[in-house]
């Protein structure tokens, strides 16, 4: 028996199947039959489907017939920004990217900087710099958060106004929950931001309209979360929490269950994103519901937005004509717009672009909202949602959300998560 | 038998903490096969009638997720596996027959990586895949497989070899086979047990892997079945009929799996626990 | 019959010293290792020794790929972890953690073990049913058990419906997140312990049982006196895999918590190293966690190894 060894024969093999699947997998050309390759990483959620994401593409591509486009699927919707980072590492940054924060990226001249006359179809061509250089298509604005509320709820418990003033919507809580009912919907877990979008809010509407630039002195160490102002934000959050106004147990609820939870009936107030809006109006539950912007101490009329939520190009893009012909195209396409708004309820910011007609009355009622704001230049930025160079440190968002859902169970005093704020920022620096 | 207790207890104990242990499991079992709306509305209820809707919403999705997860999935599992055998038994057999100071640190060094956390090395571990050009490839991801379970391999390989008596193996030397046919035709075959159970237990491992395939794999070259459940929780957050449907669908391959190979597998821990 | 398998472990090893002391030519020798152990030897160097060492010189810089450039910090970021609050409680929700994710599964997994030590259809299935879990992905098993603890979920609806009124926030309350979790893990688990007892059972010689219980032992002396001792291998391997798991554990917290509730009341130092690491930015620090982990992990094992296999020997 003179044969060769099984081992030999074995790895002889397994050489064999591994050289077999390195030529199926590591074709990595990017251009074919002449077309020029771009990829695109998306995020999935109930409304951006697989098959939002598809349709959305070929429409595009249809139009351009020179550009083939590959889908790529980061694994969680909000963490596609940290997915985004992890493909950088990795050496596997897409050409093109929706909705994940410029920030860090474009720093390190990872990212393509729009010139003005690509830009000169959208609203707010300076949107969001960085560095003085714009590179997130300014494609849209999403108010952050509105609270909704339902309406029959309001009604039973004799609330008849919507609250302007902080004392009014204690008072309506007080109202509500005297009544029976749990006046906020909140929720947290893996979907930390649902657990901050009130905290959010209120920073938002009596910080950044008293000092809108707030979060730059932030960054040049010129103010401290342990500020009066920013703790004063954190001070009302945690009354609501300990007046019992917001329900402790929801903290490891997350997204699709809270807004479950709204549309059961099961709390009468929504603070979320506009974005609600789209489903709100879909899934219509048997309640009507309306909105109304955070209110303030005075009961000034603010409300924070946040324009960008658009696409970033990578300059390293190996097509970087094509990526960037394919985002322009896929953010200005009309019928995309008319998607979008549907589908996650966005306020377009294109120049000369009309709402669709059939738009539900949610959404409609968010959008008038905040067109009322715009008119009497009320609009400020969203806290916590920011992009830019004028946005939270890296890794920031967690600890500000990890914070409000200390405040929510009691864990930490306001100025203990002030403080607690101000060592994370220390160290994300 | 023996014990003057009631000959019920046993079995009545078992099964009752068997059935107690086994509510998670029914609560996807049952809902895979109720119509979405009512999963949310009757949980425990049991599924009559039985739908087949959502298996079937999940094998017939546009994008082909299941499928192209399996594909991924089984190729990745079946090469890590293979290699992984033939090389730890390899090593293994090598490490306890070689016995002198070198050979016994060189054991210790490979024992050590049994406790080394993914974590540690995960975010160097995609420079040295992209130093050797294999990131976002199927490959990339079996040698780091195999790189990673290769301690246990020969943790459990190494305690069987070294109960095969080595007058057997001297035998055949003595008959003119080169080392490598005795321990193809006269070891391996008696590691069949030991063999099993590093089958199973990296077959499941493997299988299972979250991060690394995430990482590793990247996005362009699809997902395998485990970074598949977890991307589709994104879409299916609010249809458990579909997300529970997946993951029945994901895990039915490795169960048949372990069943086939159960008798075969406990005699193979036997050998590797008593051995430590 | 499953009892009478040969267990050729338990022989005692044959003395190899004579054969091994013998003086080898080098060639030979090396051609050996080249064809026995090199591949394996490599692959593992490659993929794992050499990702570690890599890991070890980052911890001594601020390596941040969007903030260039990097340097060598020397031992700064392992000063400052031992001065973060967030890394002393990810250091203590591990250590939690992981003494429940070792004793649990351990002294419930001999419970079951003893309970299913018989011949027959019944057990064979009811072991199966136990070990299922453990098949399952860490994914699967944290998406199942997050819908169950869920505040209005199953369970708690069943609490409500036995006039609970107040049930627990099984994982929205600080105060026991972190021990469901380490419940899930523990449930996930406890089917490998069984299994792995249920192998050493079959182990212990029915002549040993028979011989005490001739002499007038009772179960629970019978039990402490020849089968406990005779497990002490099982114990050995489901302590070490327990420890191991226990310090690993990233997808259960990532799925089911995300660190949370609060700041950092689930964080384990796993989860922490990839947070720091890939959303913050910080690869210098988060290697620095990495490589203390690895040490205490290191250390730990060795300990229980020693510890544990130190009860074998006295056999």
């Amino acid at each position: 028996m003179r044969n060769k060894p099984r081992a030999f024969r074995v790895a002889a093999a397994l050489a064999a199947v591994v050289a077999l699947s390195a030529c199926t997998v590591g074709d990595n050309s990017s251009t074919v039959d002449g077309k020029q390759e771009v990829t695109f990483l998306t995020f999935e959620t109930p409304n951006l489907t697989p098959g939002y994401w598809d349709a959305a593409i070929k429409r595009v591509t249809a139009k351009n017939p020179d550009i083939t486009v590959k889908k790529l699927v980061a694994p969680t919707a909000d963490g596609r920004t940290a997915y985004a980072k992890q493909l950088l590492q990795s050496g596997q940054f897409p050409d093109v990217m929706i909705a994940v924060s410029p920030a860090g990226f474009a720093e390190a001249g990872n990212l393509y900087a729009w010139q003005p006359d690509e830009l000169k179809d959208f609203l707010y061509p300076t949107a969001n710099p960085i560095n003085g250089k714009y590179y997130q298509l300014p494609a849209n604005t999403q108010t952050i958060p509105p609270i909704y509320y339902n309406k029959k709820m309001f009604a039973d418990a004799g609330v008849t106004a919507t609250p302007k003033t902080w004392a009014e919507l204690l008072d309506a809580s007080a109202k509500l929950k005297a009544k029976g009912m749990t006046p906020f919907v909140i929720g947290g877990g893996k979907d930390g931001f649902a657990s901050s979008m009130i905290l959010s809010g209120l920073v938002s509407v009596d910080l950044y309209a008293k000092t809108p630039d707030w979060l730059t002195k932030r960054r040049s160490n010129q103010a401290k979360f342990a500020d009066p102002d920013f703790e004063k934000a954190l001070g009302k959050f945690a009354d609501l929490a300990a007046k019992g106004y917001l329900d402790k147990s929801a903290v490891s609820r997350d997204y699709a269950a809270t807004e479950q939870a709204f549309l059961d009936g099961k709390g009468a107030m929504y603070p979320m994103g506009n974005w609600f809006a789209a489903n709100a109006d879909t899934k219509k539950p048997g309640f009507e519901i309306g909105v109304f912007n955070v209110p303030t101490e005075d009961g000034t009329v603010v409300a924070p937005a946040y324009t960008g939520g658009g696409m970033i190009v990578s300059a390293k893009a190996k097509n970087l004509d094509a990526a960037k012909k394919f985002a322009l195209a896929f953010q200005l396409d009309k019928e995309q717009l008319d998607a979008s708004v549907k589908a996650d309820g966005l306020f377009p910011a294109i120049k000369g672009y009309t709402l669709p007609s059939d738009v539900g009355p949610v959404f409609k009622a968010g959008y008038e909202l905040y067109q009322q704001a715009q008119a009497q230049e009320a609009v400020v930025h969203a806290f916590r949602w920011e992009t830019a160079d004028d946005g939270l440190l890296p890794g920031m968002a967690d600890k500000v959300d990890a914070a409000a859902q200390d405040l929510i169970t009691g864990r930490r005093t306001p100025a203990q998560a002030a403080a607690f704020l101000d060592t994370e920022w220390s160290k994300a620096g | 038998m023996k014990h003057g207790k009631p000959s019920w207890l046993r079995p009545g104990v078992a099964i009752t903490l068997a059935a107690v242990f086994f509510v998670p499991l029914y609560f996807v079992l049952a809902n895979v096969f109720k119509p979405g709306d009512l999963i949310a509305k009757q949980p425990a209820k049991l599924p009559l009638p039985p739908t087949l809707a959502n298996i079937e919403a999940v094998l017939t999705r546009p994008d082909r997720l299941f499928w192209v997860s399996l594909t991924n999935s089984i190729v990745v599992t079946l090469l890590s596996v293979l290699v992984l055998i033939v090389l730890s038994a390899m090593l293994g057999h090598y490490l306890a027959r070689t016995r002198n100071r070198w050979t016994r640190a060189l054991t210790l060094l490979l024992l050590c990586g049994l406790m080394i956390p993914p974590q540690v090395i995960l975010i160097p571990i995609t420079d040295v895949l992209r130093f050797t050009h294999l990131m976002a490839t199927l490959q990339g991801l079996v040698l780091f497989n195999v790189g990673y379970y290769v301690p246990f391999g020969i943790f459990v390989f190494m305690g069987f070899i070294r109960a095969v008596p080595v007058e057997l193996e001297e035998a055949a030397r003595i008959d003119g086979a080169s080392r490598m046919q005795v321990f193809w035709r006269v070891v391996f075959p008696l590691l069949r047990p030991a063999t099993a159970s590093v089958v199973i237990f990296l077959s499941v491992w493997i299988w299972n892997d979250f991060i690394n395939p995430l990482i590793i794999l990247g996005p362009s070259q699809g997902t395998t079945i485990t970074t598949g459940i977890y991307r589709s929780i994104g879409q299916y957050q609010a249809d458990f009929g579909s997300l529970f449907a997946l993951m029945f669908l994901a895990t039915l391959p490795v169960l048949i799996f372990y069943l086939a190979l159960q008798r075969q597998f406990v005699k193979g821990l036997t050998g590797g626990a008593t051995k430590g | 019959m499953v009892a009478q398998v040969a267990r050729p472990a338990t022989r005692p090893a044959p003395e190899e010293t004579t054969r091994t002391r013998r003086r080898r030519p080098l060639g030979p020798a090396l051609g050996h290792f080249a064809s026995f152990a090199a591949p394996g030897v490599l692959i593992y160097a490659c993929f794992v020794l050499a990702p570690i060492l890599v890991s070890l010189g980052y911890s001594l810089t601020n390596y941040n790929p969007f903030n260039p450039p990097t340097r060598y910090v020397g031992l700064d970021n392992y000063q400052l972890l031992l001065r973060d609050d967030q890394f002393l409680t990810a250091l203590r929700v591990t250590s939690i953690l992981t003494v429940i994710v070792v004793i649990v599964p351990n002294v419930l997994g001999l419970a079951v073990a003893l309970l299913l030590d018989r011949h027959g259809w019944l057990y064979n299935a009811l072991r199966s049913v136990f070990f299922t879990p453990v098949i399952l992905s860490s994914v699967v098993v944290s998406v199942i058990w997050s819908r169950l603890l869920d505040s209005e979920g199953p369970l708690n609806e069943a609490l409500r419906a036995l006039g609970v009124d107040q049930p627990p926030g099984w994982l929205s309350d600080p105060a026991v997140a972190l021990y469901s979790v380490a419940s899930i893990i523990s449930w996930q688990m406890l089917g490998f312990c069984v299994v792995v007892y249920l192998a050493g059972l079959q182990g212990v010689p029915v002549e040993l049982q028979e011989a005490a219980a001739i002499d007038g032992a009772g179960p629970v002396r019978r039990f402490r006196a020849v089968t406990w001792p005779m497990l002490a291998p099982a114990l050995t391997v489901n302590t070490v895999v327990l420890l191991i798991s226990a310090f690993k554990a990233y997808d259960y917290i990532k799925v089911i918590t995300n660190g949370g509730p609060g700041s950092g009341t689930t964080a384990t130092i796993a989860f922490n190293v990839l947070q720091t690491g890939f959303d913050a930015n910080h690869g210098g620090y988060a290697s620095a966690m990495a490589i203390l982990m690895l040490l205490i992990v290191a250390v730990v094992t060795a300990i229980a190894l020693r510890f544990l296999q130190r009860r074998e020997v006295d056999l």
